[in-house]
């Protein structure tokens, strides 16, 4: 093989790296393997917070009418807005549409497995249904549902299928696709079911509020919040705290989880450049004696730790897109979502990984004396 | 004192202090002038691998000037030395300590980028330099895959491409055979020679002598008169006559650094005295 010839010191630094290419292989993969895993568990955070707020992404309106004290979904709502809030935002100027949803969550056992559904109840002439039924049709009598595809898959359920809720027997008219969520798979029925369910004939959960042309969801929000024993607020909100109760619950854990691979990537990096740095510490010696300043042995030791962590992070890039695939097809409730930030951010963990990784062995280079080539 | 050269004034060499105080280099001076080969001899721990450091600007002498064409290594401050190093010395070491990740051509080229030369115009003048050192047909080879003669052209390669005025040599034929060192050393002669550069040797090897210009023996960190010393018939080491164990063969006298040494002749002279030249 043609040897590299590059400007030096970089064409040292990569010799140096290339030399032993086994240890130099182990090196990347050990911080392939550490950027995998930091942007797996990002992709997996970020599928995990687009999931819990999936359902409102597709909902209908933009201002959200919940009950008072009541700003997530998250945990299920047990307080209730009575009919005549509706009626009453329907009458408020500025209101386009109102869409009232009645949500109930529910451990139903299917197959021997529980399984957590959140039930929304809705009005198919109102929406706020599935957005994606992709076999059968929605649901057109009090006990029809439309199952999310990947519960369904999971326990073999067909469109024409029944299964028990709270007593009621319901039959699968239509699967939808996009409702897998981490915290539980979406099951649409028409309201009537949920209000006999929650024996709260009437009642809503929260009311999505579309505004009329020309007036702004801010607006509207204002208007609004003259109503009493409500709680409005925008739906990007309304989203943004269903967010943070999740994140509230898995932060902690994947941020101890990306912290323990973050040491152990720059540990990997940190071992090999320190252990490829003491064999040669005769070389940068002779280096040294040569005339080289300090500044040189630095920049060929960071050189190697940038060029080993700058490849594992760009391998740990490709093996977490392959993990997350891999994740996705074994078990489609989990979103793993890789997206540019996550990935700028993991790179960046890979350089400083680097930078870390050369502290040691910059220092041990620069208390190298010269003078000790000469004495054996 | 002219100033092309090297010029060494009352230097000496003081580690520690107090009790522990040691002297390894004790007011010595020298000069070397352009074109001479000089040779620095002595029993281990005579102090002249610390006197090599000092003439290279890898250690500060503690009393006494060094100054290398006029430049005065002695006041320079620290952070001036390693640029001088690079650009007034050639360092040749005992070990070859060639950098095992670069080829032959890299190897020598590498000294020439330290100084801020452009990568290929660094890389033809070491082509031409080892074309020139008979290392033409190398310059792809891996550093590790050379002989050890070869090894040490490369080295020399190494030391001779930022043209410097002095070439410091620590034992360089230490790990040759005697056909590659005495071509070595030649060599180091032809370059001191037909390049007018200063070439000063520190060695063991008795074998060497008559290569270089002046000899000088070093012992106990101070030049002594090599005209009263001879080498040990069985060692090899010079050992001054008035201090040394004596014993006479065949009506010739021979000098021994120990007892041992005089025992060891006496047992068998005729192993010793077919490759000794007593005086």
């Amino acid at each position: 093989m043609r040897a590299l010839s590059l400007k030096q010191p970089w064409g040292l630094a990569l010799q140096n790296l290339l030399q032993d290419k086994l240890r130099f292989a182990l090196s990347v993969v050990g911080v392939a393997l550490a950027v995998m895993l930091i942007l797996f568990l990002l992709g997996l955070r970020a599928g995990i917070l687009r999931s819990a707020i999936i359902y409102f992404d597709n909902a209908p309106g933009s201002v959200a009418v919940m009950p008072a004290g009541v700003k997530n979904t998250s945990a299920g709502i047990s307080q209730f807005l009575p009919r005549e809030t509706a009626d009453r935002v329907a009458a408020e100027p500025g209101v386009g549409r109102v869409t009232p949803i009645l949500l109930m969550m529910a451990i139903p056992e299917f197959h021997g497995r529980k399984e957590v559904i959140k039930l929304i109840g809705y009005d198919v002439a109102l929406g706020g249904g599935p957005w994606d039924v992709s076999q059968g049709r929605e649901p057109q009598a009090d006990d029809e549902v439309v199952l999310d595809r990947v519960l369904a898959a999971r326990h073999d359920f067909k469109v024409g299928d029944t299964f028990n809720v709270a007593g009621r027997q319901l039959k699968v008219v239509g699967l939808s696709s996009g409702t897998t969520s981490f915290t539980g798979s979406y099951v649409f029925a028409q309201k009537g079911l949920v209000d006999s369910l929650v024996l709260t004939p009437g009642a809503a959960s929260m009311l999505l509020v579309t505004p009329m042309s020309g007036t702004s969801s801010a607006e509207l929000v204002a208007t609004l919040r003259s109503i009493p024993d409500t709680n409005v607020l925008l739906k990007t909100d309304l989203m943004a705290n269903e967010q943070q109760l999740v994140a509230g619950v898995f932060d902690q854990i994947v941020i101890l989880m990306v912290v323990a691979a973050f040491v152990v990537g720059a540990l990997v990096v940190g071992m090999v450049i320190y252990t490829a740095t003491n064999e040669r510490r005769g070389e940068y010696g002779i280096i040294k004696a040569l005339g080289a300043r300090s500044s040189v042995l630095y920049r060929i030791v960071g050189l190697q730790a940038v060029v080993s962590a700058g490849l594992g992070a760009g391998v740990g890039v490709g093996f977490a897109y392959a993990m997350g695939w891999l994740v996705m097809t074994a078990r489609p409730q989990f979103l793993v979502v890789i997206g540019p930030s996550a990935i700028a951010i993991t790179l960046a963990a890979g350089f400083v990984m680097a930078l870390l990784g050369a502290l040691f062995p910059a220092r041990a280079v620069a208390g190298l004396a010269p003078a000790d080539v000469f004495r054996r | 004192m002219n100033g092309k050269g090297l010029h060494v004034s009352h230097v000496t060499k003081r580690f520690g202090a107090g009790e522990t105080e040691v002297v390894a280099v004790r007011d010595v001076s020298l000069d070397v002038q352009r074109g001479d080969v000089v040779l620095i001899m002595g029993p281990s721990g005579s102090g002249k691998s610390t006197l090599l450091l000092m003439l290279g600007a890898l250690l500060k002498a503690t009393e006494g000037t060094i100054a290398l064409d006029g430049l005065e290594l002695s006041a320079l401050s620290e952070n001036k030395l390693p640029d001088i190093r690079l650009r007034n010395f050639g360092f040749i070491f005992q070990d070859f300590n060639l950098l095992s990740a670069l080829n032959v051509q890299d190897n020598v080229a590498f000294a020439a980028e330290l100084t801020g030369m452009g990568h290929h115009a660094a890389r033809e003048k070491a082509a031409k330099l080892l074309t020139e050192l008979g290392l033409g047909h190398r310059l792809t080879f891996s550093a590790e895959k050379l002989s050890g003669g070869e090894k040490q052209r490369v080295a020399i390669g190494r030391a001779l491409i930022n043209e410097p005025s002095l070439i410091l040599a620590d034992e360089p034929t230490a790990n040759l055979d005697s056909k590659a060192g005495h071509e070595t050393m030649l060599l180091l002669r032809r370059i001191a020679k037909e390049q007018g550069r200063s070439v000063v040797i520190v060695s063991h090897d008795q074998r060497i002598k008559d290569i270089a210009d002046r000899v000088l023996w070093l012992e106990d960190g101070q030049f002594k008169d090599m005209v009263t010393m001879t080498p040990d018939p069985v060692c090899g080491m010079a050992v001054e006559r008035e201090d040394a164990v004596t014993l006479t063969h065949d009506g010739v006298t021979y000098y021994f650094c120990s007892s041992g040494c005089s025992w060891q002749f006496a047992e068998s002279p005729e192993r010793f005295t077919n490759r000794s030249v007593p005086a």
